[in-house]
């Protein structure tokens, strides 16, 4: 498992957040959904903000997103940054926020409460976990601007979470392009040169077999990068 | 003029910029922030960009990500519409440094007239009575000392505040004493710049603005005046044109006086002069705002002149193309701003999905809206949903079709302040034409939500 995702933290269950906007949506009244978005902020606030900033601090991480019930969190560190000073974001989840929402997927604070239901929750959590782990991750802009991906950068290289794989020159000053997890470098969804926005899908990072069997056996990782670039 | 124009703004002004930019023949390119990927412009826009997170520092209000945007889609003007980085001179002066035109005055103007307390000694030097007030304010004992000089009450105001913000009431030297420095720190953590300055307060007043457009040749128009009495905590929430508090002979002498006065001064580009009117009909200049304002609509009605298309001429350096003589004001305008607030408990904003929305129609109506049925109100901005504009030969009939246009207007799934603009309609000071700004903090809201409710 790459480290960003691994059992001290695990992900928002996704089944979780489709229940909760479902009901929030029919029936429930505006005072209802108003009242239960106040509790989501505090609590995001309150729990998951310190170990988000905390796991963005630690790892190489340049975004870290989390989504949980009809809301999402999201840190990032600002380009060039000293480590820790992030920027969080809030938002509310909506019909299209797949799109360009795919960094980080993994990792969200677990509350210390040990109820069943915290229990059980974490159980769920866990296998969201397996099926994230299969699914690619997608490098997104930083900014609009134009994208140049990173010069040695090919299908197959690997690269760890936090890694600049490329820049968007916005005003002639270079943001970088990080990858939100470990995994291999897949293909690219935007030409280098082009004009890209904010939160643009630019190249997908896979989390293949190959490389998830070795990390699981404990191999080297450079003998894994080595396989890559074969 | 320009080929393709950016927009970088969001809401019902943006739908309104991007019209206009059709109506005249040009492109434009909406901007965007994440939270607003849903919104009405971006999907009807041919071009549309996102430019950044929720957080508007980092999208609306950041110059780097949004000249950025230009510059990548090929757009040779920006229009900031109102708010945001509208009136940011060093905004304006990087947009032009990189080649590209700020759709409003250039930034010489805007530096010119940032500081109020600058604008109001300027604007007096070139014959606009002034509300007696102090300079900047040094300390406490200055305070104190302006307070005795100019007589309570007095005003507290942020020299870089703007719509009300920061400003405070004072009507003893213990209230001065108790709130200079709240005061102060407020000043400083909203507007970056804790300079306060002080001016008398009116009682009964009533807030008329006038529209004034500056080409780049000194060629100058007013268009008539707004009023925008009716007002809660210095927000406006209705306002309409002509002003009932101004006689014909009033409203010309001060229209003319306004333009004079601005051209002289060097202001280029659309803006609007701001006086407070008090009892007695003497109108005191408060301040100028260098952009297109919310309430716009109404002086379009009266007009018929499309005051975004002119800025966009102006910002492009062509005559205005018009003189004095071609501003012919016809009828009467009111407009009322759709917010999702709740009355009934304290104005709090509320965001959520609209469930349904049908906007009114019939005679003299116009809806400026981005509101589509389905569509998430983000929590991250202000709570405009949009404007309903009414336009009728005479005051009256006007006041009847509001009434009639804001009962069709359904916006389900949302709290709104509709009903409130009915009670308010159906009231007795506003039917007589005699609100002044204080009238809604002073009775409160409830009078006018239980009427509603009735």
């Amino acid at each position: 498992m790459p480290e960003n995702r691994n059992g001290a933290t695990s992900p928002a269950p996704r089944g979780a957040a489709k229940a909760l906007s479902a009901e929030a949506v029919s029936g429930q009244g505006p005072d209802v959904r108003a009242e239960r978005d106040h509790l989501a902020i505090s609590r995001l606030a309150d729990d998951l903000l310190p170990a988000l900033i905390a796991k963005l601090t630690a790892g190489g991480l340049g975004e870290i997103e989390v989504r949980e019930g009809s809301w999402k969190a999201r840190l990032r560190r600002p380009a060039g940054s000293d480590e820790g000073r992030g920027v969080a974001a809030w938002s509310s989840l909506d019909s299209h926020s797949g799109h360009g929402h795919a960094l980080g997927r993994g990792p969200a604070a677990s509350h210390g409460r040990g109820t069943a239901e915290e229990r059980a929750r974490r159980a769920r959590e866990e296998e969201e976990a397996e099926e994230l782990a299969r699914l690619p991750i997608v490098a997104t802009s930083p900014a609009v601007g134009i994208y140049q991906p990173r010069k040695d950068l090919a299908v197959g290289i690997r690269v760890r979470a936090g890694d600049r794989i490329g820049t968007v020159d916005v005003l002639g000053v270079r943001e970088d392009v990080i990858a939100p997890a470990d995994g291999v470098i897949g293909s690219s969804l935007a030409e280098a040169g082009e004009a890209v926005e904010y939160g643009q899908e630019l190249i997908r990072i896979e989390l293949s077999e190959n490389a998830r069997g070795l990390d699981a056996n404990g191999a080297d990782r450079e003998a894994a990068a080595v396989l890559g670039e074969a | 003029m320009f080929s393709k124009v950016l927009i970088a703004n969001r809401g019902e002004i943006a739908l309104r910029i991007l019209r206009a930019c059709r109506t005249i023949g040009i492109g434009a390119v909406v901007a965007y922030s994440e939270a607003d990927r849903d919104s009405l412009a971006a999907q009807l826009a041919d071009e549309a960009i996102c430019i950044g997170p929720s957080d508007a520092r980092r999208s609306y209000l950041s110059a780097p990500a949004v000249i950025s945007a230009a510059v990548v889609t090929g757009c040779d003007a920006i229009h900031p519409g109102y708010g945001f980085l509208s009136e940011d001179e060093g905004f304006a002066d990087v947009v032009r440094a990189h080649g590209l035109t700020f759709i409003g005055p250039s930034a010489e103007v805007l530096e010119h007239f940032a500081s109020k307390e600058a604008t109001r000694r300027l604007l007096e030097a070139h014959g606009l009575r002034t509300i007696p007030g102090s300079g900047m304010l040094r300390d406490e004992a200055h305070a104190l000392e302006e307070a005795e000089r100019i007589s309570y009450p007095v005003l507290i105001k942020p020299s870089g505040g703007g719509g009300g913000k920061g400003m405070r009431l004072v009507r003893t030297a213990r209230e001065l004493e108790a709130t200079f420095k709240v005061s102060r720190s407020e000043a400083k953590a909203a507007f970056g710049d804790d300079a306060l300055y002080m001016e008398k307060y009116l009682g009964d007043n009533r807030h008329v603005e006038i529209q004034v457009a500056v080409d780049r040749f000194g060629h100058a128009i007013h268009l008539g005046e707004r009023d925008c009495s009716v007002q809660r905590r210095h927000q406006k929430i209705i306002e309409e044109t002509p002003s009932p508090a101004l006689t014909e002979a009033e409203r010309q002498d001060l229209c003319q006086r306004a333009v004079r006065a601005v051209v002289e001064a060097g202001y280029e580009n659309l803006g609007t002069l701001e006086f407070l009117v008090d009892s007695r009909g003497e109108a005191y200049f408060i301040e100028i705002n260098c952009r297109i304002q919310v309430e716009h609509p109404i002086t379009e009605m009266c007009t018929g002149i499309d005051l975004i298309a002119l800025q966009i001429k102006i910002a492009a350096g062509e005559p205005l193309g018009i003189n004095q003589a071609d501003v012919v004001s016809r009828g009467h305008a009111i407009e009322f701003r759709i917010l999702a607030e709740d009355p009934s408990n304290d104005f709090r904003p509320q965001g959520g999905q609209v469930l349904g929305y049908l906007a009114p129609g019939g005679p003299g109506v116009r809806m400026d809206s981005h509101l589509y049925p389905g569509y998430e109100v983000p929590p991250y901005y202000d709570s405009l949903l949009g404007k309903l504009s009414v336009w009728a030969p005479d005051r009256a009939q006007a006041i009847a079709r509001g009434d009639a246009a804001l009962r069709e207007l359904l916006v389900d799934g949302l709290t709104t302040n509709i009903e409130l603009h009915r009670a308010i309609l159906a009231n007795q000071v506003f039917i007589d034409g005699k609100v002044t700004t204080d009238l809604l903090d002073r009775v409160g809201s409830a009078p006018f939500v239980a009427a509603g409710n009735r």
